[in-house]
């Protein structure tokens, strides 16, 4: 996998880079900014990026619901064994079930979309630079097109004190 | 019209003889748990004799009141089974399943009563007392609830045989071993659907009262109270 | 951000990971084999008969039920320190957050094994799980041990995940650090982790959501574990504030733990740069709120009780303030009032030796209560004739003690192999929050626009 990338120690900077990249034609997606942590002061990090996140949280959650209120309501009909004078189908108690499966199914939807949209566990190796765990921050562009690697080279060095890599 | 068995206690004529926990034993395999374990509270008597004094000697007076399962129609041992072990029949009886039962005790201590039991080990029954064991009822192993159950494969047997004849259940047909062994007739047994049957005449009687009915068990034992002196 | 700082961290924070001294080993092994001697002592219980507890008629439950209830209890404080502060933006969470998540998932683990060792045939257990079986029957939803099996499955599987994800990059970090067999596995720990923006917005929100969901889970929970309780006819069981009284003692007995925990880590791994006193001045300000808030439902519970004046409530009343469990009742009272009250609202008292001596008491006083809500009201029920006692047996108590030292292992175990404060999100401390005030309000002090 080939990429051109630059590491720097100050979030100003890379502000700039990633300014300049785009300044220089590159679209979001190619800019790849990689930290050991997240920076949220700066516009880089897409702070404000919305977040389907929520909705598919809520999903989750109507699904667990469903599931519950058909498991209970179910369970109780098809097999119904009276017990001490209470209804066959008992919503008080089938509350309590359909509650927890519907925390359970908000949970797990939020965690499998984390994995796919993060991409983890990740299939083929990554870009990645062991100083990014020293704190630096890295900005580049996985694969980039062989004519724009100049100008792409251009806008990492002037983005501030460089530390430029080609891989 | 489906039977709905109840029981009645005359406790004017129990004397305390405890025939009745004898013949339980006996009816329903019950193991004897021994003097040790009986110590540590853990006899098994599905109907046992409460006994209460009144006063101080001489003037002590003496109670006796036998408690069984009382087959509550709300029975809060029910719903807590998370297995279905103890659940209604359709003759209103409060079933155990043995089979389906993984011994949280959830139901025991649900029981206001008491009167369910844990099988704290695997009962013994060192030959040839292994002869005297009831072919009809299963002999539980260690780690199950059990408790009276009307002797319930006498009515089943009885109910057999008079489907098999083609004729209807009598009053009396049916008797449990307590009922059958008691003495002092204190304890009578039947069908609470007839109005005719003898326990639902003494369910109806000024007399009668129910074990803790405030807390809305709705129990089918009646006890008729003491109004001799002893 | 300061690279020597952020190398500091790094380095500060893998060390007990990465230097191991043989106090380690002998820890371990002792911990062990307290542990194993547990495991061995469940075994014979099994196989000799669930008699050689001290279980009798009428008290059914005793030991293993209290220790349920203390040790799910116990795991409220991971939810409350991680989930809770959180989202209420509490910086001086950043250190203490895994610390905290860790006491819950194994507390969880601990507490959930005892409904398995208190049945009388624990090779069934598989059967509150619903599933189609041939015995065409399914478990009976109005139980609350069934609601038990799902709250605290759905609990369980929450605040693991809700441990692990934070932790994917701190594995990245300890395989960047390190080399041979450690970066292999942490390697695959990483998932291939690389820290791009948007894979740490998407941690973010999923961690915010996490929480969110997390807390009314776990409140779910223990008001259901009080269900297994009030839901049953037994005097002074059936009470409509079990509830809340359980979520308020889990959340005060959690505090405890946790601060004995932080106290440990600081002590033996040297953490003092990072667990400051200022953490446990706060934290004991919390447990001292708890402490005030068991004790307001302590009151209000036996107010209740003692006015309305029902024959079989007093008497069982009676027996724990004046009868058989008094010694028992009145050392509860000390132990989780009196003692955190004292030590904690005094400022001068409240340092960290202050604050551990007032959680231990607290840990003591609150098993106690647990105990003092199972065994009592079991043993005076309805009928006097059934009125028994207990006494517990020796299967009984090794069992709980081997529950302390599985918790110990297994929290030493984990400090060695997973950083046990999260770096990354330390780190992110260092630096300000953003500015959520919009610009021209910052020009406007109110103090300057009223004089």
């Amino acid at each position: 996998m080939k990429a051109v990338y630059a590491l720097y120690a100050e979030p100003d900077d890379v502000q700039r880079a990633v300014d300049n990249l785009r300044a220089a034609g590159l679209t979001e997606p190619e800019i790849v900014v990689i930290s050991s942590e997240p920076i949220e002061e700066y516009e880089f990090s897409r702070r404000d990026a919305a977040t389907w996140l929520y909705w598919i949280a809520g999903g989750g959650g109507v699904i667990g619901l469903l599931f519950g209120t058909w498991l209970t309501r179910m369970t109780e009909l098809a097999w119904p064994l009276p017990t001490g004078n209470m209804p066959i189908v008992a919503w008080w108690p089938n509350l309590i079930v359909i509650f927890e499966l519907t925390m359970l199914g908000g949970i797990l939807a939020t965690v499998i979309t984390l994995f796919i949209t993060a991409k983890i566990p990740a299939g083929e190796p990554k870009l990645y630079d062991p100083d990014v765990a020293d704190g630096k921050i890295l900005v580049g562009v996985e694969n980039p097109r062989d004519a724009s690697v100049a100008a792409i080279e251009q806008a990492l060095r002037s983005g501030g004190v460089a530390d430029l890599k080609r891989r | 019209m489906p039977h709905r068995w109840g029981m009645a206690v005359d406790l004017d004529r129990c004397t305390g003889c405890g025939a009745c926990v004898t013949a339980c034993h006996a009816e329903n395999n019950i193991p004897t748990v021994g003097p040790d374990q009986a110590a540590r509270g853990r006899a098994m008597h599905w109907i046992r004799v409460e006994r209460y004094w009144e006063g101080e000697f001489p003037d002590a007076h003496l109670k006796f009141r036998p408690v069984m399962c009382q087959q509550c129609d709300a029975a809060p041992c029910e719903p807590v089974c998370p297995t279905y072990a103890s659940h209604h029949t359709e003759e209103g009886l409060n079933a155990q399943v043995y089979n389906r039962c993984i011994g949280t005790r959830y139901c025991a201590n649900a029981c206001p009563y008491n009167v369910r039991f844990f099988d704290f080990f695997n009962p013994q029954w060192p030959k040839p007392l292994h002869l005297q064991l009831n072919p009809d009822v299963s002999v539980r192993e260690v780690g199950v609830m059990e408790k009276c159950t009307f002797c319930v494969q006498r009515i089943n047997a009885v109910e057999i045989d008079a489907k098999a004849a083609k004729r209807e259940l009598e009053d009396g047909d049916v008797k449990p071993a307590c009922v059958q062994s008691c003495s002092a007739k204190a304890l009578v047994f039947g069908d609470l659907n007839d109005p005719e049957s003898v326990v639902s005449r003494l369910s109806r009687s000024p007399r009668g009262a129910k074990l803790l009915d405030d807390l809305g068990t709705l129990p089918k034992v009646t006890y008729l109270s003491k109004q001799t002196q002893a | 951000m300061n690279q020597a700082l952020a190398q500091r961290l790094s380095d500060d924070l893998l060390r007990p990971m990465l230097h191991t001294s043989w106090r380690f080993y002998a820890l371990v092994a002792c911990l062990g084999a307290i542990v194993a001697m547990g495991i061995g002592t469940w075994f014979y219980q099994m196989y000799m008969g669930f008699g050689m507890t001290g279980i009798n008629m009428p008290i059914y439950w005793a030991f293993y039920i209290t220790n349920f209830v203390f040790w799910i209890g116990i795991s409220h404080a991971g939810t409350l320190i991680s989930a809770i502060l959180r989202l209420v933006n509490a910086g001086w969470r950043r250190p203490v957050t895994r610390c905290a998540e860790v006491i819950t998932v194994f507390a969880l683990m601990i507490g959930a094994m005892f409904p398995i060792i208190h049945l009388g045939r624990p090779w069934l257990f598989f059967w509150l799980m619903p599933y189609p079986s041939n015995r065409m029957i399914w478990p009976n939803f109005r139980s609350p041990l069934v609601w038990d099996f799902f709250a605290i499955s759905t609990y369980l599987t929450g605040s693991v995940l809700f441990l692990l994800l934070p932790m994917i990059p701190d594995f990245a970090l300890v395989r960047d650090k390190t080399t041979g067999w450690r970066r292999r596995i942490y390697g695959k720990l990483a998932l291939g982790w690389q820290g791009t923006t948007k894979q740490w917005h998407r941690l973010e929100s999923a961690m915010q959501i996490m929480a969110i969901a997390i807390i009314p889970v776990a409140v779910s929970v223990h008001t259901i574990v009080s269900f297994d309780f009030s839901m049953a006819p037994v005097p002074m069981w059936h009470s409509t504030m079990f509830g809340p009284y359980f979520v308020a003692g889990a959340i005060f007995s959690g505090i405890a733990a946790l601060i004995i925990a932080m106290a440990a880590l600081r002590k033996f791994l040297h953490m003092e740069e990072y667990l400051h006193p200022i953490h446990f001045q706060n934290l004991g300000k919390l447990l001292l709120m708890m402490c005030l808030l068991w004790a307001y439902f302590i009151f209000a519970e036996r107010l209740t009780t003692w006015y309305g004046n029902e024959q079989s409530e007093m008497e069982v009343f009676r027996v724990t303030q004046r009868g058989s469990f008094a010694p028992l009742y009145w050392t509860m009272i000390v132990c989780n009032f009196v003692v955190p009250f004292v030590l904690l609202s005094l400022k001068k008292l409240r340092t960290v030796a202050g604050c551990v001596t007032a959680s231990f008491s607290v840990l003591v006083g609150m098993w106690l209560e647990r105990f003092l809500i199972v065994v009592p009201s079991l043993s005076h029920k309805y009928l006097p004739y059934t009125w028994g006692h207990y006494r517990p047996r020796p299967v009984e108590i090794m069992i709980t003690v081997s529950t302390f030292a599985a918790m110990t292992l297994l929290y030493t175990l984990f400090a060695k192999l997973v950083p046990i404060i999260s770096v990354w999100e330390l780190k992110v401390g260092e630096h300000p929050f953003p500015q959520e005030s919009p610009a021209d309000v910052r020009q406007h002090p109110l103090w300057k626009a009223h004089p």
